[in-house]
């Protein structure tokens, strides 16, 4: 968890409107995790631990890779 | 903006200025005997200190019911992980503020006498590790992390 490199992408955001139009707020209450951090983890600024990725794929009924992706480092 | 950044900007604000304060009494005003501190800069700093709690007590209080009347704490987490990391960075950036005015105290306090630049030096630098610890964490929560 910490700072993302901008390597690991997530759904989240289309994934709370397929959910009834679920808000930040709401999915940050559930997770037990702040509306901030929730936002950061949708724009790509924060890395969550594994424990709230999957808090957040469950509350999402989603499989977890489905909700965060792991893109492979662009080779120079 | 969460009841723990505010608590914060309360604490850098509230820190900066008392501290401000203490320096401009302590550098221009108050007498000095030689090159020692007097029991008028320890009444200063006791008294600035004891101001310094009671804007932290009150204001956090005051934070918080703000927070209730609006709606926005009820019942909701305040701190997570992420709060956890940029206290830590923080707190890293800040102790090596520390470290460093804690060598430079021991320096001067070799090459000058009395206690007076040794004190205030030691102290300048404690208040610069708080205002770069709740500066630092400040600067994760607006920029984003």
């Amino acid at each position: 968890m910490g700072k993302s490199d901008g390597r690991i992408t997530n759904r989240i955001r289309v994934l709370r409107f397929e959910r009834g139009e679920m808000t930040q707020q709401e999915l940050a209450d559930r997770a037990g995790v702040t509306r901030q951090t929730i936002n950061a983890i949708e724009g790509g600024k924060y890395s969550p631990s594994l424990e709230v990725a999957f808090r957040i794929a469950r509350i999402l009924d989603t499989p977890i890779d489905a909700v965060f992706q792991y893109g492979e480092p662009e080779k120079p | 903006m969460s009841f723990h950044e505010k608590s914060l900007w309360l604490l850098f604000s509230s820190v900066g200025a008392v501290f401000a304060l203490y320096f401009w009494l302590a550098l221009t005003t108050l007498p000095r005997t030689g090159e020692q501190a007097t029991l008028a800069h320890a009444g200063l700093f006791m008294g600035l200190v004891v101001l310094l709690t009671v804007i932290q007590i009150f204001g956090n209080i005051l934070l918080a019911l703000a927070g209730k009347l609006t709606g926005s704490m009820n019942g909701r987490v305040d701190t997570d992980e992420r709060d956890q990391l940029i206290e830590l960075k923080g707190a890293r950036n800040g102790s090596l503020v520390l470290a460093a005015g804690v060598f430079c105290s021991l320096s001067a306090a070799l090459v000058t006498p009395g206690n007076f630049v040794f004190m205030h030096l030691l102290l300048g630098f404690w208040v610069a590790a708080q205002l770069v610890e709740t500066g630092t964490q400040l600067y994760f929560y607006r920029r984003g992390f």
